[in-house]
């Protein structure tokens, strides 16, 4: 009996070193690496972008490291230069934990959060005031550029969230089918359907998984033809909930 | 007799160590740890910014606590230093209702005023750490008292104490709250003090590591000299390691041993500061 319990002891031991063992890590692929380069591209706006960025350029250099464009070159901004502004250039600093280090199997997964494409800066209070005040006009230039440049970068992504532009629930879903390539549009997608306390989103286990109590800023769910529909038909019915 | 000095290390060593780091943060000085020269292993497999490896140190002595207000107001005493936050009113705070990794810029805020003044001072506050100070701000305090900052590998030696796991004490954090204060609430919407601090707390106010090091995860994220080989040439970005009390496992999770921060140099956070290393 007691040579069963020390045997017990000994395996259960064992079983204790093999949970401790943390998980398999490997060095990403390259089409993850690729994938990850692509979901943090911005979209760089083309509306008075010579005047802006060399505005930009003029900013003093500060030793904080935030670099806001002074009153007297930007309140004389049409709206349109002002967006481009805010679309290419946050004005704070993100904080430390802010950039998470790089994800493995990148392009095989949907993210719970979309990528940054800021990196260490983020919108400014007036930055941020600007998008949602001007929330129409704002959802009307991303539509325009992103129909240009027929892709949606991360800073364009951010602005919706932002200004929580539900209504472009379906041109989001119409540029993702245009090549089903920017699994961020589907994030997206849940976003505004989070953001706005969808229920049956909220109920959903993609919701536990990617949202929940044990969720954090790398929770994903498998990119696979089966999620995929189940977030664009939950997010139209969500549209159709809101049209009415 | 050997069992019974065993039983007595084993019992009274960490109250030892306990009470010398109380006194240390009464007596305002530092008490500093010895890490003894060695091979280490550091990182994680696989891990870009921080790969597995083996790394030397001829040894170093470094701070048991981080760096508190009482010690950061000598400076400023001794100098009349103006800190970062002072100068460019850029202080970065935080309240609760905010969304996640989401932060106030504050032109009240600065060391005496972590979270800006309408959040309270430092007054009742001495032997916290100091915080909402950049980077370059704590360089000046180093120099200033004939100390340095850590290496990005000597605090990641100092904090495993031993250990290769995720964490000192191996790699599930449950255990996380005896020794670190940190954000405890699924998110910043509402205020969590449940480990009994919403900011801040006392330095050694949790259990300490096994050599000795109080708040190595948690409280503030302490700067560290260093770059790592995801940093762009030339840039001037500036990184702090261990967590803070804002950090939670659904927002942040770098309360270990593994991970490592980025940040701009004149950044001031209210979650960010430092401990030092003798030179």
């Amino acid at each position: 009996m007691k040579y069963l319990m020390f045997v017990a002891a000994i395996l259960g031991c064992l079983r204790l070193s093999a949970q401790e063992e943390p998980p398999e890590w490997k060095n990403p692929s390259k089409s993850s690496l690729a994938y990850a380069e692509y979901r943090r591209k911005l979209t760089v706006p083309p509306y008075g972008l010579a005047k802006v960025k060399a505005l930009i350029d003029k900013i003093p250099y500060k030793e904080d490291d935030s670099s806001p464009m002074e009153n007297k070159d930007y309140l004389p901004l049409s709206l349109r230069e002002k967006f481009t502004y805010h679309m290419i250039h946050a004005e704070i600093s993100a904080q430390n934990c802010d950039v998470r280090p790089p994800i493995q199997d990148e392009d095989k997964k949907i993210f719970g959060q979309m990528a940054d494409g800021m990196e260490e800066s983020v919108w400014s209070d007036r930055q941020s005031k600007f998008l949602i005040s001007n929330r129409d006009s704002v959802m009307a230039l991303i539509k325009e550029s992103v129909n240009r440049s027929k892709r949606m970068g991360a800073n364009y992504k951010m602005a919706i969230v932002e200004i929580n532009g539900r209504e472009m629930i379906p041109f989001i879903i119409e540029t993702y089918n245009k090549d089903q390539k920017d699994r961020d549009l589907l994030t997206l997608l849940m976003l505004l359907m989070k953001n706005n306390e969808y229920n049956p989103f909220m109920v959903s286990q993609s919701y536990r998984k990617l949202y929940g109590d044990n969720a954090d800023y790398q929770s994903y769910i498998d990119y696979n033809k089966g999620n995929e529909d189940l977030i664009i038909k939950r997010a139209t019915d969500y549209y159709n909930t809101i049209r009415k | 007799m050997s069992g019974f000095l065993t039983y007595c290390l084993q019992r009274f060593t960490p109250v030892l160590l306990l009470l010398a780091g109380v006194n240390a943060v009464n007596g305002q000085s530092q008490h500093f740890v010895h890490i003894p020269a060695g091979d280490y292993t550091l990182g994680k497999k696989g891990y870009i910014n921080n790969p597995l490896r083996t790394v030397h140190t001829n040894g170093f002595d470094i701070a048991a606590t981080e760096l508190t207000n009482a010690e950061f107001e000598k400076f400023v005493q001794a100098t009349g230093y103006v800190t970062d936050a002072e100068r460019n009113k850029s202080g970065q705070v935080f309240t609760p209702g905010l969304r996640e990794f989401r932060w106030l810029q504050d032109s009240t805020a600065c060391w005496r005023y972590p979270n800006g003044i309408s959040r309270g001072g430092i007054e009742n506050k001495m032997n916290h750490p100091v915080a909402t100070i950049s980077y370059r701000d704590a360089i000046a305090y180093c120099e200033w008292a004939g100390v340095r900052l850590p290496t990005l590998d000597e605090w990641e030696i100092a904090s495993r104490a031993g250990a290769s796991t995720t964490y000192f004490w191996g790699n599930d954090m449950p255990p996380l709250s005896t020794y670190a204060n940190i954000w405890h609430g699924r998110d910043h919407l509402q205020a969590d003090s449940s480990d009994g601090y919403m900011y801040t707390a006392p330095v050694a106010s949790f259990k300490p590591n096994p050599w000795g090091l109080y708040d190595i995860y948690g409280n503030v994220f302490e700067y560290c000299e260093g770059h790592l080989p995801t940093d762009k040439a030339g840039s001037r970005l500036v990184h702090a390691r261990g967590g803070s009390w804002w950090c939670s496992k659904n927002a942040c999770g770098f309360f270990n041993s593994v991970d490592i921060g980025s940040v701009k140099r004149g950044a001031s956070f209210s979650n960010l500061g430092f401990r030092v290393v003798k030179k």
